[in-house]
């Protein structure tokens, strides 16, 4: 349908969208900018080049990438990241599954004490997780990390699914049953599919547990460095004096792109397609 | 659904929740125990080690279980002990709340809203019975309006300030509450517009300024080094006083300054967090049904009418429970005001600095001085506040009760 716009309207719009992308870019652009600067010139002192590459090398990203363990850094990071997303999506995608679809004594104190225990600081519980991992001998281990981070993301994301699912009308799955699918069948075949937005959401946000933890990662796997996660080892990097800084700008760089990627592979699950309108006659 | 019945339904349903219990019994609830019982103790950088023959200590502190004791890592520090007063570490975070003078403030404060309470009341009331003797709108103007008067006829700065001079727990607690305050409305309001704008079907350039207006979320993985780059955009030779400079004007120091510095935490973490928001209503709103806004149009209500009564209630499902989250988020945010001012700046020796909100002041608490007691006492009192406030979100925004109930 066409509705019609009044041009002012139009033009109010733009300007809204284009504020708002510089607000969105600048900072990125920023570090883009840092990241091809010599030496440990953070900042250019005209105002031309905090905007534009008034010069350019790629110093920094050869001596991040060939003279330091960056690369493992960065392996090891996408490694985390992408077992948290696949344990945190089935396991979420189970649980907001028999929360939504099924009726049961103590769903409702369930999903409240979800949240209720997620309000228990996360960086609090670290001591004891940490200590917990100790125990079970996985402490500086990248599987410890990956069980804190799944077990992180779990109330966020099965709400959310759960949320969505209860959007999805049941009718559709009912009327499948009445053809002989089990209530897990129809599920899988018919709500699942019209859920993919909602799952999209869910694994880039598990990514993100996973990617750019700077707390967990950094005490549950301070050491050695060929373990390190790439946003601890990098926030280090920044923080130790001796390192131009550009270094880190380029690491930064390199890190934000496979997220970028990540998020518009998945981009097209935000688009159109998925309306309700199944449930009509 | 009622396919399944009985002992399979049963059987079902704990099948599927079960790694979830699992994972949260593991990884939350035995750190909520041993947290709550460290608060007890006097442990610290130079107790750090557990008395394993008390009974409690051996069974919940991991370094005492039969499997581990062998290799347990001996620190050189004395054995942790059980308070005397058990409750020393609350009476130090927040013991001077309960002394007259601090109870009156508290008093004051809640007197200035009672306004907001009360029209509350009214409209509810309104609504019960059906008929609209004053215009809702009208009451929460006035309600307002009184609240803002009493706010200065009560002197509550001075209230407030005088809370946040009864210990750490209410200086940090009220400093991240204002936060809260700024940051999750702005967000959501931010999120909203630009979801709605994203969401017209003709505009042009629509996939470029989704891409580029997604980009905070991407940079937010990486959320404590992205808050580098914004501490550098904000220093006292930063990206902004540059500009200010081309305009002849000289730029403050910002994150010298406790309110201009608090000020940056806000918007960089605005910047890190609409598009979640955004993402979240422009998924609901894709799921509206065109047919309503058409069927609205040929009723002939306007856009106004249009955004109140459709597009509002029907994103709520999806929105309500994201914002009462973020909320609870933004009260624990931790990387953006720890790399950006690292909880300064500071406002005298031993406290908290003027960003120093709850998981900076824990973070610094554990990490960089060990008062583990204090720490997990502090967290303690954090995990009822934000308990009692899971709670009353719920039956505020009757989460619990699905749209398609």
């Amino acid at each position: 349908m066409k509705r019609r716009t009044k041009p002012w309207v139009r033009i109010l719009q733009y300007v809204i969208l284009i504020f708002a992308a510089i607000f969105a870019f600048y900072p990125v652009w920023f570090a883009i900018l840092a990241s091809g600067r010599l030496g440990d010139r953070l900042y250019t002192l005209n105002l031309l080049g905090m905007f534009i590459p008034t010069q350019w090398t790629f110093e920094n990203y050869r001596v991040m990438l060939f003279e330091r363990p960056f690369l493992t850094w960065l392996t090891n990071s996408l490694k985390v990241a992408s077992i948290t997303t696949i344990a945190s999506l089935i396991v979420c995608t189970s649980a907001a599954f028999a929360l939504s679809r099924f009726r049961f004594k103590g769903r409702e104190f369930f999903l409240v004490f979800l949240l209720a225990i997620s309000t228990f600081p996360g960086l609090l519980s670290l001591v004891a997780i940490a200590q917990l991992l100790t125990a079970l001998g996985l402490y500086g281990k990248h599987l410890g990390l990956i069980l804190a981070y799944t077990s992180g993301t779990l109330v966020f994301c099965t709400w959310n699914l759960k949320g969505y699912f209860d959007t999805i009308p049941i009718e559709m799955e009912e009327s499948a049953m009445l053809d002989g699918c089990g209530p897990l069948q129809a599920f899988i075949l018919i709500a699942l599919p019209l859920a993919r937005p909602a799952l999209a959401v869910t694994a880039i946000l598990g990514f993100m547990a996973g990617w750019g933890d700077f707390v967990f990662a950094s005490v549950l796997v301070p050491a050695p460095d060929s373990l390190k996660l790439a946003v601890p080892a990098l926030y280090s990097l920044a923080n130790s004096m001796s390192v131009p800084w550009g270094y880190f700008a380029a690491g930064a760089v390199i890190v934000i792109i496979p997220t970028i990627i990540v998020y518009l592979s998945m981009n097209r699950y935000f688009e159109g397609g998925l309306t309700l309108g199944g449930v009509k006659g | 659904m009622s396919a399944w019945m009985g002992r399979r339904k049963w059987f079902t349903v704990t099948l599927f929740l079960l790694p979830t219990i699992l994972a949260i019994l593991v990884f939350n609830v035995y750190p909520i125990l041993l947290n709550t019982y460290v608060s007890f103790t006097n442990r610290n950088k130079f107790r750090p080690n557990p008395d394993c023959e008390i009974t409690l200590t051996g069974l919940l502190d991991p370094l005492c279980w039969p499997a581990f004791r062998a290799n347990a890592p001996k620190g050189l520090g004395k054995p942790y002990q059980l308070q005397d007063p058990i409750l020393g570490n609350y009476d130090k975070l927040m013991g001077k709340l309960f002394q007259p003078d601090a109870l009156k403030s508290l008093l004051w404060i809640m007197i200035a809203f009672v306004p907001l309470l009360g029209v509350r009341f009214l409209n509810k009331r309104q609504e019960k019975s059906g008929e609209e003797k004053f215009s809702p709108g009208m009451l929460w103007l006035i309600g307002i309006l009184l609240t803002v008067a009493l706010f200065f006829i009560l002197n509550i700065p001075g209230s407030v300030n005088k809370l946040m001079q009864t210990g750490d727990f209410l200086a940090v607690v009220i400093r991240t509450v204002i936060f809260v305050a700024l940051r999750v409305p702005l967000t959501f309001v931010l999120g909203l517009i630009l979801a709605i704008i994203l969401n017209i079907e003709d505009l042009k350039g629509k996939t470029f300024f989704r891409v580029v207006l997604f980009i905070p979320w991407g940079a937010s993985s990486v959320a404590i080094l992205l808050a580098l780059v914004w501490q550098f955009l904000f220093r006292q030779q930063g990206t902004i006083n540059q500009i200010i400079s081309q305009f002849g004007g000289t730029g403050p120091i910002w994150l010298n300054n406790p309110i201009l510095a608090f000020g940056v935490v806000v918007l960089a973490d605005i910047w890190f967090s609409y598009p979640f928001f955004m993402v979240s209503i422009l998924g609901a709103l894709q799921s509206v049904p065109s047919e309503l806004y058409e069927a609205a149009e040929v009723d002939g209500a306007g856009w106004w009418t249009q955004l109140l009564r459709i597009t509002l209630p029907l994103i709520r499902p999806a929105v309500v429970p994201a914002a009462v989250l973020t909320s609870i988020t933004a009260f624990q945010m931790f990387g953006t005001a720890f790399a950006i001012t690292g909880g300064g700046p500071q406002r005298g020796a031993g406290i908290p600095g003027a960003t120093e909100f709850v998981m900076v002041y824990a973070y610094k608490q554990i990490f960089q001085q060990q008062n583990y007691g204090t720490a997990t006492a502090f967290a303690v009192l954090i995990f009822i506040m934000l308990f009692i406030a899971t709670l009353y979100s719920l039956r505020v925004t009757k989460m619990t009760k699905g749209a398609f109930e």
